[in-house]
């Protein structure tokens, strides 16, 4: 048995552990045709609560305020604004990004929701809150109903 | 149900921010052994209930509530573990208690953040998995668009956040478990690396690794282990939409809700006037302001103005985290809650102290779970 001092914590015994975790999601009835529409069509759909006047955008099947089951479907433009945005230094590994992120909460007008997602085709600089912005979706033939078939919101013409 | 229930017993482990010495069973039992000697209570034979507060992607386990009952003299015991902040933990103990069927309740909450090797990661397994995590975005750009929204519509400013940062961090100072304690000026948090801007480097708390167990008692039991009990006048809690699509990005609207739950069962009708300090969650500079005005310690719009007219120092008017709070003391995960309550015990105690505010009768504790969450409790206590 030694008694010499440890000074180096990398010498203290620890176990490496790596949990993986590998799951499927379900989209949900809401998710399906929501994306479904993106994919197929490049459009944006809510859904709308009668009873409590809002459409909720991303669509979903129940209104969170009255607890109704949802079925009106409504088309939302995919013209929006930023209503704010966050410029990210840094990644997930904690790396310091080479070329920052532009990241902004886009506000579309008529519903209640909106989208967090990145902005492109602007300078950090240039990016201004209620600037108006527009979705720029992947090719038709590479989309694969997923929130990645918008590539990023850049300011609308 | 009108058992009044106080707090008999606190103890914590050495905070620090990382602790490859000891496994997290240790610091578990540290502070186990501290705070049933400080209540005067042996766990095996006068301890009727345990609650530990945990989340497997933290600790790295599957059903990590196994793993508690040893190290905290629960063996054999009832134990339950809540997926949550330790502060829910308080409150669940107190409602434990109130129903009769228990006296003495004991509530552990710890951090081994030091152990997770890929924490943004980790905490990016909280975002809504189909429409926001495969954008692969931080967990902390959450932080920056929130920081930016709360400051363009309260008013407050990136220099009243500095301000935050070097008020807490200047308290920590003073604060023995404290590991971020600093003499730093608001010009220094300005000028430190933009992170996720607005928010930059030092507006941001660091991680921290240690445990803290409370107990709690039913009065006639308190009042025969203790002469300073320190009572639980009110307690809320409350989560918003877990949407980042449909939250209120401006105000906390979770802690208002959760403090006007508090508020109202310990008859706090003007919190600025009735509560002598506030320990409450500032994991980023900007969220003490937030939550300061959720929990209606000044008017909306007024939380910064107050900072920079002292205020919410130590020896201010309202004093707020004189503990160095999670920007001073660094965040500890879950066990958060537990720290914001053990501070405001041991100042309403008078034992804090160089650090001991000057009038400290009743206190508000405030959690917020962190980004990207919309829960928070409130916990206030009281020396009557």
């Amino acid at each position: 048995m030694s008694l010499e001092k440890i000074r180096d914590p990398e010498r203290m015994r620890r176990w490496p552990g790596h949990m993986e975790t590998d799951y499927v999601y379900t989209v949900g009835l809401a998710g399906e045709r929501f994306f479904r529409e993106i994919k197929d069509n490049g459009k944006f759909y809510g859904t709308r609560c009668e009873k409590c006047g809002i459409t909720y955008f991303p669509a979903r099947t129940f209104c969170e305020r009255c607890l109704s089951e949802l079925k009106e479907w409504v088309e939302v433009s995919p013209r929006g604004y930023v209503e704010m945005y966050t410029i990210a230094y840094m990644d997930l590994e904690g790396n310091k990004l080479e070329k920052p992120e532009i990241w902004a909460f886009i506000r579309f007008e008529g519903v209640f929701g909106g989208l967090v997602h990145k902005l492109g085709e602007v300078k950090p600089e240039e990016v201004k809150i209620g600037m108006v912005v527009e979705p720029v979706l992947k090719p038709k033939e590479q989309r694969e109903g997923s929130i990645t078939d918008i590539l990023y919101f850049k300011p609308a013409k | 149900m009108t058992r009044r229930v106080a707090i008999v017993g606190v103890g914590y482990s050495d905070f620090r921010p990382a602790t490859p010495d000891v496994a997290f069973h240790e610091m578990m039992f540290e502070a186990a052994v501290k705070a049933y000697e400080d209540a005067g209570v042996n766990p095996r034979k006068d301890i009727d209930s345990f609650i530990a507060c945990s989340e497997d992607y933290w600790e790295g386990f599957s059903i990590f509530d196994e793993f508690v009952p040893d190290q905290l003299g629960a063996v054999l015991k009832p134990v339950c573990t809540i997926s949550a902040d330790g502060m829910y933990g308080v409150i669940n103990a107190y409602l434990q208690i109130r129903t009769g069927a228990f006296d003495i309740v004991a509530v552990e909450a710890h951090s081994k953040a030091s152990d997770i090797v890929n924490m943004w990661h980790v905490m990016a397994f909280a975002f809504d998995p189909i429409i926001n995590r495969p954008l692969k975005m931080h967990p902390y750009v959450i932080a920056g668009l929130e920081m930016m929204k709360f400051l363009k519509d309260s008013g407050n400013t990136e220099e009243h956040c500095a301000m935050v940062v070097a008020k807490n961090k200047k308290n920590a100072m003073k604060t023995p478990y404290a590991s971020y304690g600093s003499i730093i000026s608001p010009e220094d948090v300005l000028t430190s690396e933009t992170l996720f801007h607005p928010l930059k480097k030092l507006d941001a708390s660091e991680f921290v690794d240690g445990a803290v167990v409370i107990v709690l008692a039913a009065e006639e039991v308190a009042r025969k282990l203790t002469d300073t009990p320190i009572w639980i006048k009110g307690v809320g809690w409350c989560t918003d939409t877990p949407w980042l699509e449909f939250r209120d990005w401006s105000r906390a609207v979770y802690a208002e809700m959760a403090a006007e739950m508090a508020y109202k069962m310990a008859r706090i009708h003007e919190p600025a006037k009735q509560i002598d300090f506030a320990e409450i969650d500032d994991k980023f500079s900007y969220k003490e302001l937030q939550h300061m005005e959720a929990l209606r310690l000044c008017r909306k719009g007024e939380a910064g103005l107050l900072v920079e007219e002292g205020v919410t120092e130590r020896d201010g008017d309202l004093p707020v985290n004189p503990s160095g709070g999670f920007l001073g003391v660094g965040n500890p995960l879950e066990a958060g809650g537990l720290v914001k309550i053990l501070e405001a015990v041991l100042q309403l105690r008078g034992e804090a102290g160089k650090r001991q505010v000057p009038k400290a009768e009743v206190a508000v504790t405030q959690i917020w779970r962190g980004v990207p969450t919309t829960s928070g409790a409130v916990v206030v206590l009281g020396r009557e």
